[in-house]
Formats: structure tokens, C-alpha cells, sequence
């Protein structure tokens, strides 16, 4: 109990990595799951777009505008230049549509009237390219039909509106296991901060060369104290990874409770052991408190954006994938990943995920044998 | 005596391995991480050529036109969209459960768009297969508005809808839209994740002017006290310090300077002399807050450290550093934040350089982070003069 007293009293040093660590996680994961709320039908994608309109907003152009606003989202940003530039490099808005002035006049009058706009050139601004295109493109060879703007405007409307039949094969809510396998590969950075902090500052006290040899000269044997501290370590990363798992049901909701959120909470607590394996393996090998502070950062941050717990596994560069092979995050977000897109579980389905899982357990089984090796090359040193 | 303690005090922080770390060796870590983890994310936004399938349901008897436009799509060259695979319906079937394909367009008498979930791809596949139906549409609508009003006998009938279809085509492809593009060519929006990292780089130079200042006041070291009763006044000692780690400070800048711009390919614009003044003038406001912590906190090194790296830290997440919409959101709603937040200004001059052609907002940010320096030097003044002790 001694041991349990004095590793609670050192931990209570820690609080405060560890709730910003946590603070972190529902911001982060939190903040995207608020965001979006998941659907069994097909959700179109919408882009954002600002309308500056310099012209009447009557006959084509009040049309074009309704079209645009009832397929893109229109943002509320103030009209000024330097606000709509703003807007469009932090991609608040993808596409910016200036009409100009005399549009809806010049336009049926045969002319060309230019229209300008403003975009990010991502996906969502070539969808609301195409939008506009489709539009311009379809006024353009309806005006050479009919004579009559109110009568062009009607069949354009009539072709507009037609939509597609569109099927889903998919029973999942992909939208919601989204959200939910972005939150669990955020928990890479917090599990890896926070025990390697926490563990490696709990073994450096106990292993400060005064502490050390007071407890070797005691009654006490090592074999037992140190059997009691890695209880202590695993009681702290039970307790660490149980707060997460508990902060998943209430950020991502019902979906936590399907087989996919279930085997989420699985591969975190496979995660989570290859983590405590990990951090012992420092806690063993380092015992400068200002190198802990060094690894924490390095270690994790590093894991995380070459694995993709900050940036999807899908925007990386294939170089930093190969690289991020050789650690454990990679295994990790790879079966959040595969078991985002999980339709059915079977045998041939799961074995990928198994493997991934098969492979942590590995690089547990190489930390804990490296962290033998170094403690007993170490008592012989001592 | 003045060189003699900038020499030190100098010397004394490179040899500061922690100090060095965090100050120099971390914004180059980080920003290398930064590197590997963005380099690839804008191309990836692009719009890119992606895999459908098409099925001709048997029996179906409509026009040869939507395959043909299928196929158009899928022709390699600038406007290639898709990859189509014209194949049976099991085949596509297949493909879709395996991810090969992005959805099915199936040609029976309503057109069908199969896909597995939502997204951009799927709503793009939707869209066009929209279009192109529409643009048959359009073509019906041409031809029999044509065939009320035009010329036509029992005996040219065909004649007429073939000239009349082959006009409709002729008027669709060649009614390119006019749309002229103003988008700025610097777009890249993760360069300022790499300004934030200068900003941090910066503003970490306050923990070496905070180290350098509590060296020569008595109330915080044993060398301190020393050099308090040397005959040197106290003005002299510590301007030489911050001196000594203003330029510790912009060694760590340049050096991050160097390895963003030659090893990162970062772009700061084509402005070099307004980069380094930008530079010059954020590290002095690093510089202000280490030396306002040491000489108005009265506190161990360790809590001012920790106010130090709250200001920078949190400076930096404000101006984008964990996700640019962060800025945005801030600058949009709470401007006043970004307006005192020494790291928003020396990101946004930096953004204001590459983005905009004009200096207005570039100079906004600098006089900006000179008057806070400038608060803060002043008040570390008022606070350090006539410090005296009898006995400490």
C-alpha cells in the first residue's frame, strides 16, 4: 500500500498533462462529432459559397441565385473583399460568385457577361463550378429556344429539378463510425502522452539514485516492489483508458453500443497495453526528468501526425505511411480505420483487424523483453 | 564589463542543453512532422479522376448518348472525370462491396446511380450523371420546340430532327461558360501552420531573455546577487542580457528560417527584407514578454516559465497552430484576441505577405507588435527602476 500511496502522490503531480491531454481529445474529437449528424440515406455533399450580386435580383438572376442557394450552402460572412478573401483561404468558403452588374439584362440581350469567382480549387469548389456551369450552360442554349424569360426560366426550373434515383448499399452509418474512429485515433496521442509522461515520472522517482538505495538497504524486497509498481502503471492506464472509453459514449453516442464502436473500444485496449509495455520500457531506460518532458513530445507528436491520428490515414504521403510501419500508432489507427468501413463481421473480414491486433501484441512482447533486459544489465551495474 | 556579461550570459544559454532544445531543436522537430503530415493534403483535396462502373440493364433502349458521354468522361486528357468500367451488373456489384469503384450508373429507363455511403465523390458521380441526362433532356426540348416552329414536310422529317439534333449539339459544346477565375495563386493554406511555428520560435525566445534577466537580479539567483554589488549598474547588466538573448533568440529563428525555407520548401512571398523586419520585430515581442516575467512576476523560474509557454502556446493555438479554422473563427468572432495576441500578429503578418498584395494589414501587425513590446518593456522598466536592496 506504501507503493500504491506514493505513486497516487506523484501521480496527483500530473493532473494537469493529463487533463490537458483530455481536454484535448474532446476538443478535437469532440469538436467534429458536434459537427455532423449521421444518416442511413444519401446526404449530398453541399459546397459553401458567397453570392456577391451587383445586378437586380429579378428574373435569371434571382434563378441563379435560388438554384445556387437551394444546392450549396450559403455562408453568412460580411461582403467586403479582404472578408471573402479571408473566408476563401481558411476554407470557410469554397467557391465565391460575383454576378455583375446589367447580368440578367446583358445575358438575354445575347451577350456574354462575365461572371467572376473566387475559389479554394478544392473538391467542393469544382462541385460548385459544376453547379454554375451546369446552369450558365443550360440558360445559354434555352435563350436561343424560348423568347419569353419567364417562360425560359420555368423549363430551366423543370430541368433542374429532375433528381436522380440514387441507391445506398450500405447498412452503416458511416457518417457516425466517421466521427467515432476520428476520436478513437486522437486517443493514440493522449494514451502515449499521457503514460509515457506519467510512468517515466513515477519510475524516475522511485529510480532517483537517493530513493534507490534507501529502498535496496530496506527490508523491502525489489522483486516486489517492483512487482507493485507495475500493478500501480496498470491500475493508471486502466483508469486512463476507462475515462476515454467513457467520454467516447458521450461524445459519439449510440454507436459506441454497435459490434463496430465495440470492437473500437477493443483495439484501444489492446492499444493501451502495447502503450503501458512502452512507457515501462522509458520509465526503465531514462531517469532525467527533462528528457521525459523531451520524449513525451517527440514520441508522441511524432506517432501521431506520421500515423494519422491528427491528419487522416488517407491525406498522407505514402514515404511517411511506409516509415510509419515500424510503430505501433500505425497498427493502431490502421484497425480503427478498417473497422470504420466493417460491414459484416466474419472470419475473412476480421482477419486483417486480427492481424493488425496480433501484430501491437508483438511490440508489446519486444518492450517487455527489452525492459527485462535493461533492468537486469542495470542492477548489474549497480 | 558590458561585453564581458553579453559574452556570458551568451554563452551560459547555448549551454543550456534544455533551454537549447525547446527554443531551437523542437519548431524544427515539429515542423518537419508538420511537413510529413500536410505534404500531401491539398493535393489530396483536388478533384482527381475516380472509378465507376456502367451496366446496360438488357433491354434497355435509349439513346447510345449517355454511354457516349460516359465514355467522353473517361477519355484521358485534361477533362477526363471518371474511369469507367462498362461492365455486367454482378461485376459492378462486386466492385462496389470492394471499394473498387466509387458507384454505379446503371442505364435502364430511369437511370439509377448505385453507391456504397455518402460523400464528395458520390455526390460528384451524381451531379454529372445529372447533367448528362439533363443534357439529353435538353437536346428533346430543342428539337421539339425546333419542330413547332420550323420547316418542315412529312418527307424531310429526319432530315430535319438529324440537322436540329446535330445544332443542339453544336450550341452545348461550344456554350462554354464565361466565367472568369480571381483566385489568388498562393492558396496553400497549411503555410500557416508553418508561420504559427515561426511565431512559436519567436515567442520561445522568452524563456531565454526570462533565464538571461533572472540571472543578474538579486531577489532571483545567487549570481544575481553577485553582480548586484559590483560596481555595474543594473541598467547596464540587464540590458546586456536581454541583449544576449535577444540574439540567442534570432539565431533559433534563423536557423528555423533557413531549414523551413531550403530543406520544408516553405513560401514566406517574395518580400526578404519585410520578412526579416517581421522576424526582428516578433522575436522583440518574444524578447518583452520574457524580460515583463522576470522583472513584474514574482515567482520561481518554473511558474514563469509556465505563464511564458501559456502565452506562446496558447498564442499559437489561437492562431491556428493545431487547425487554421481556429484563426478563422477567432478573428471573426472575438477579433480583440487575435488583435493582443502577439503570436496572431506575427502569423497574420506573415499570412498578409503571401496572400495579399497590399502592406496595409502587414503594417497593421507590425506596428501592432511594436506597441506591445513596447507596453511591456516599458511597464518591465517602471517595475525593475529603483529596485534596491539593503539586505537580501
Amino acid at each position: 500500500m506504501t507503493v500504491f500511496k506514493t505513486y497516487l502522490k506523484i501521480l496527483s503531480k500530473c493532473k494537469m498533462p493529463i487533463l490537458l491531454y483530455t481536454v484535448l481529445l474532446v476538443f478535437f474529437g469532440g469538436f467534429n462529432i458536434q459537427n455532423n449528424s449521421g444518416s442511413l440515406s444519401f446526404q449530398e455533399s453541399k459546397p459553401s459559397i458567397v453570392i456577391v450580386n451587383e445586378d437586380e435580383r429579378v428574373g435569371l438572376t434571382n434563378n441563379l441565385i435560388s438554384y445556387l442557394e437551394a444546392n450549396s450552402v450559403v455562408e453568412d460572412i460580411e461582403l467586403e473583399e479582404s472578408a471573402i478573401r479571408d473566408a476563401i483561404f481558411y476554407r470557410k468558403v469554397n467557391y465565391a460568385i460575383y454576378i455583375p452588374k446589367n447580368f440578367h439584362r446583358d445575358f438575354l440581350n445575347g451577350e456574354e457577361p462575365y461572371i467572376k469567382i473566387n475559389s479554394t480549387g478544392d473538391y467542393q469548389a469544382s462541385l460548385a463550378e459544376m453547379l454554375l456551369s451546369r446552369y450558365l450552360n443550360l440558360a445559354k442554349v434555352y435563350r436561343t429556344i424560348f423568347d419569353e424569360e419567364e417562360k425560359m426560366i420555368e423549363k430551366m426550373n423543370e430541368l433542374l429539378e429532375k433528381e436522380l434515383e440514387v441507391e445506398m448499399t450500405s447498412s452503416l452509418d458511416t457518417t457516425a463510425m466517421e466521427k467515432a474512429s476520428l476520436y478513437y485515433n486522437f486517443t493514440n496521442y493522449c494514451f502515449l502522452a499521457g503514460l509515457i509522461y506519467v510512468i517515466c515520472l513515477v519510475l524516475s522517482s522511485f529510480k532517483n539514485e537517493g530513493v534507490f538505495k534507501r529502498t535496496a538497504v530496506s527490508s523491502t524486497d525489489y522483486r516486489q516492489l517492483n512487482r507493485k509498481l507495475l500493478f500501480s502503471n496498470g491500475v493508471f492506464a486502466f483508469a486512463l483508458w476507462l475515462l476515454y472509453v467513457l467520454l467516447s459514449f458521450v461524445l459519439c453516442g449510440k454507436i459506441m453500443w454497435s459490434e463496430n464502436g465495440l470492437l473500437l473500444i477493443v483495439n484501444s485496449f489492446v492499444f493501451l497495453f502495447c502503450c503501458l509495455t512502452f512507457a515501462l520500457l522509458l520509465g526503465n531506460a531514462i531517469r532525467n526528468k527533462e528528457a521525459i518532458n523531451v520524449l513525451v513530445n517527440v514520441i508522441a507528436l511524432g506517432s501521431s501526425f506520421l500515423c494519422g491520428a491528427f491528419v487522416p490515414m488517407s491525406f498522407l504521403p505514402k514515404s511517411v505511411l511506409t516509415i510509419a510501419h515500424a510503430l505501433p500508432s500505425y497498427w493502431y489507427i490502421s484497425t480503427n480505420e478498417a473497422i470504420k468501413s466493417l460491414e459484416k463481421i466474419e472470419w475473412n473480414t476480421m482477419l486483417p483487424i486480427l492481424v493488425n491486433m496480433a501484430v501491437l501484441l508483438g511490440f508489446s512482447l519486444v518492450f517487455i523483453l527489452a525492459t527485462n533486459w535493461i533492468s537486469r544489465r542495470k542492477r548489474q551495474l549497480n | 564589463m558590458l561585453w564581458h556579461n553579453f559574452k556570458y550570459t551568451l554563452e551560459k544559454l547555448f549551454k543550456n542543453r534544455a533551454l537549447i532544445f525547446w527554443t531551437f531543436a523542437f519548431p524544427i522537430i515539429l515542423g518537419t512532422f508538420f511537413d510529413m503530415a500536410f505534404s500531401d493534403i491539398e493535393k489530396n483535396e483536388r478533384l482527381e479522376v475516380f472509378d465507376i462502373a456502367v451496366v446496360e440493364k438488357s433491354g434497355y433502349e435509349g439513346s447510345d448518348y449517355l454511354k457516349s458521354a460516359f465514355e467522353e468522361l473517361s477519355a484521358e486528357g485534361e477533362n477526363q472525370l471518371f474511369n469507367t468500367h462498362f461492365t455486367d451488373e454482378d461485376e459492378a456489384k462486386r466492385m462496389l462491396e470492394n471499394d473498387e469503384i466509387v458507384g454505379v450508373v446503371t442505364l435502364q429507363e430511369t437511370l439509377k446511380v448505385t453507391i456504397k455511403s455518402s460523400g464528395i465523390d458520390e455526390t460528384i458521380l451524381k451531379k454529372v450523371t445529372e447533367e448528362i441526362v439533363s443534357t439529353s433532356d435538353m437536346i428533346n426540348v430543342f428539337v421539339t420546340e425546333n419542330s413547332q416552329n420550323g420547316q418542315w414536310t412529312i418527307d424531310n422529317y429526319e432530315e430535319f430532327i438529324e440537322r436540329v439534333v446535330a445544332e443542339a449539339r453544336e450550341l452545348i459544346e461550344t456554350s462554354d461558360p464565361k466565367i472568369e477565375d480571381i483566385s489568388s495563386k498562393n492558396m496553400s493554406y497549411t503555410m500557416i501552420e508553418f508561420y504559427t511555428l515561426i511565431a512559436m520560435a519567436c515567442l520561445y525566445g522568452a524563456v531565454l531573455s526570462m533565464t538571461a534577466i533572472d540571472d543578474v537580479l538579486a531577489n532571483m539567483s545567487s549570481r544575481g546577487k553577485r553582480v548586484a554589488v559590483s560596481p555595474t549598474p543594473k541598467w547596464a547588466l540587464v540590458l546586456t542580457s536581454a541583449l544576449a538573448s535577444y540574439v540567442a533568440s534570432l539565431v533559433g529563428v534563423a536557423l528555423l528560417f533557413l531549414y523551413t525555407i531550403f530543406v520544408l520548401k516553405v513560401d514566406y512571398g517574395t518580400n526578404l527584407p519585410l520578412i526579416v523586419v517581421l522576424s526582428l520585430v516578433g522575436s522583440l515581442a518574444g524578447l518583452s514578454i520574457g524580460v515583463a516575467a522576470a522583472s513584474i512576476l514574482k515567482a520561481d523560474e518554473n511558474l514563469k516559465t509556465g505563464v511564458i509557454l501559456a502565452i506562446s502556446l496558447g498564442g499559437c493555438f489561437f492562431s491556428g497552430m493545431m487547425g487554421i479554422t481556429m484563426k478563422y473563427v477567432v478573428d471573426t468572432n472575438l477579433p480583440i484576441l487575435n488583435k493582443i495576441n502577439p503570436a496572431n500578429m506575427i502569423t497574420d503578418g506573415f499570412y498578409s505577405l503571401y496572400y495579399y498584395e497590399t502592406l496595409d494589414r502587414f503594417y497593421f501587425d507590425l506596428v501592432s507588435l511594436l506597441l506591445f513590446s513596447g507596453i511591456l518593456l516599458f511597464a518591465s522598466i517602471c517595475v525593475l527602476r529603483r529596485q534596491k536592496y539593503d539586505s537580501i
